[in-house]
């Protein structure tokens, strides 16, 4: 399981610059990042070395931080392999909140993170089907 | 001292034959105080003839208390247009006092009492020091400021006239007045409600409050809420009430809340109220809010017709639960100022506040009004700050909040609003006074 970060911003310029400018200012790490865009604002999601403590610096700050828990699944770099996890998890009746990427250092694997409500049975399908899950603690 | 409690209370009231009358029998004083006073300013003030011939109204129009929306309105903007002493209705030499206010614009506004007009302000005041369970056994700490400002002179001659002690400390030196306080043995006090927490808690620090004979606190001249009443009460276990007034109409006491803290009682037979529609003028239905509108129906030196006060208020006439029948305006919305009318109806920022509350903490009550004007339609944008608690992190939770918001302010205000979720403290916090809409019409 990943504990992911999820900040609300405005959206209006500047604003990302402002939580990184912050973690930096903090010395955390950031290990991603994703923005979800609507017109007005933004959840800006990252995944970070330290969360508690991202989270306790920018509420500290004013932000409104979340910390949630999110899947992380490494993918092989084979052809198919996105499409082979994204079914398992539709033939299962899993409904994903969100979905992004980014590449796995250590193994210079890419990993998809992704949001649900169903995290037990999310969990359950991949492992049943084979797929390697990222902790937290391996990032 | 403790608080009383309601249970415990006992109600006195000082002139039952005037406070706890029929509606139609109040008519009937205020009909024949309003048809004299429309006299004397028609045959007195040249300002007030020339109005009421402007739109036509001669004094034998006038005939009852149902008639005053014949008369002329009077603004602020009139009193200092005739500054200071033009609107006097009485000879020079019966003029006893004057008092006033500096008003935040910088000119004056000062107002001429008659012997009766004093008589007749401590009369009110005594009446509501009655309703605060005061007789003429007790010693009133007044720490209101003396002078010009109608705080300190105005309790002291209400204090007279109830018989009771007045000990006029007027404002400052904390110090002093907490050594006063314990020294002459006060059983009440009266000044701003902020000044009181304040001096609460010095009390509390000084180790004071256990030899203290307090139990009652008159507070008004400002804004001030029931929590704040209660940390009040709470510290120096005592009733405290809210009292109102303004200088253009006598000064404090024109209305005060009692034990049951249910809207504020006028005096109505000195002090008539209207409450209007701020846009057009004309009368809201009974209950609902509008600007609170003033005719003094006693007054001798200096009378005013429909004294538009820019407050908003709403009235309730029910008999109150102490036994009074004198109608009670609730707690102020807001000022017309802040008011704006979009796409014809009446918006408070207020309005929006307690909305914002109502939805018990979804979201702070912190907000903006932003009002545009697109391809000639108003367009009301309310931003607001999402709550640190209610942030989900998906984006279809925050978009039903935003809904959620709107269907609610739409409730509220009568109008669609647009609602942008903003970032905690990016809105201006309100110490007094906070910017709440920004129009960006053209109008
Ligand atoms: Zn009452």
């Amino acid at each position: 399981m990943i504990k992911q970060l999820s900040v609300f911003v405005d959206n209006r310029p500047g604003s990302l610059s402002e939580i990184t400018d912050n973690l930096k200012e903090a010395k955390v790490d950031i290990r991603a990042i994703a923005s979800f865009d609507t017109p007005e604002f933004a959840i800006l999601r990252l995944i970070v070395d330290k969360p508690e403590e991202a989270k306790e610096f920018l509420a500290d700050k004013g932000f409104i931080v979340k910390i949630s828990d999110a899947i992380g699944v490494e993918l092989t770099d084979e052809t198919g392999s996105l499409n082979n996890l994204l079914s398992f998890l539709a033939e299962a009746d899993i409904n994903l909140n969100y979905i992004y990427t980014f590449i796995y250092r250590n193994r210079k694997a890419p990993v998809l993170v992704f949001g649900t409500d169903e995290i037990d049975s999310a969990i359950k399908t991949l492992k049943d089907a084979g797929e390697v899950l990222v902790d937290h603690s391996e990032l | 001292m403790s608080k009383i409690e309601l249970k415990d209370w006992q109600e006195k009231i000082r002139t039952p034959e005037i406070e706890c009358i029929s509606r139609d029998e109040m008519a009937s004083i205020q009909s024949k105080r309003l048809v004299e006073v429309v006299n004397r300013v028609y045959d007195n003030v040249p300002f007030y003839h020339e109005k009421m011939k402007d739109l036509g109204v001669e004094p034998g129009d006038i005939k009852d208390i149902s008639d005053i929306n014949k008369l002329p309105f009077t603004t602020k903007e009139d009193i200092r247009n005739n500054y200071p002493f033009g609107l006097r209705a009485v000879p020079e030499e019966q003029v006893v006092r004057v008092q006033g206010t500096s008003g935040t614009t910088g000119k004056l506004t000062v107002i001429p009492y008659t012997q009766k007009d004093i008589d007749v302000w401590g009369e009110c005041l005594a009446r509501e020091l009655t309703m605060a369970g005061l007789t003429k056994e007790d010693r009133i700490h007044i720490c209101y400021g003396y002078g010009l400002f109608t705080g300190g002179m105005g309790l002291d001659i209400g204090v007279s006239k109830l018989g009771a002690t007045a000990i006029p400390m007027s404002s400052g030196n904390t110090k002093r007045q907490m050594m006063c306080m314990e020294d002459f043995g006060a059983t009440a006090f009266a000044c701003t409600p902020s000044y009181a927490l304040y001096l609460a808690e010095s009390l509390k620090e000084a180790g004071v409050i256990p030899r203290l004979k307090i139990k009652a606190g008159i507070h008004g001249a400002e804004p001030w809420t029931k929590a704040m009443r209660e940390k009040i009460e709470g510290i120096l276990g005592i009733n405290c009430f809210d009292i109102y007034g303004l200088c253009e109409i006598s000064g404090p006491g024109v209305a005060m809340d009692c034990i049951h803290h249910k809207g504020l009682h006028i005096q109505v037979d000195h002090f008539y109220p209207e409450i209007l529609d701020p846009g057009t003028g004309t009368a809201t239905k009974e209950g609902e809010y509008g600007e609170l509108v003033f005719t003094t129906l006693s007054k001798e030196a200096y009378p005013l017709l429909r004294y538009r006060t820019k407050d908003i208020t709403s009235i309730d006439y029910s008999r109150c639960d102490c036994g009074r029948t004198l109608p009670r305006i609730s707690t102020f919305k807001g000022r017309t100022d802040d008011m704006k009318v979009i796409r014809g109806v009446n918006v408070f920022p207020t309005q929006v506040e307690q909305a914002l509350v109502s939805m018990g903490g979804a979201v702070a009550p912190h907000y903006l009004l932003v009002v545009d004007r697109v391809n000639n339609l108003d367009v009301l944008t309310v931003m607001v700050e999402v709550d640190e608690s209610y942030f989900s992190d998906e984006i279809k939770k925050l978009d039903a909040l935003r809904d959620k918001v709107g269907k609610v302010l739409k409730q509220a205000l009568g109008i669609a609003v647009k609602v942008k979720l903003v970032e905690p403290k990016t809105i201006q916090r309100s110490e007094g006074k906070a910017t709440r809409v920004i129009d960006n019409r053209e109008i």
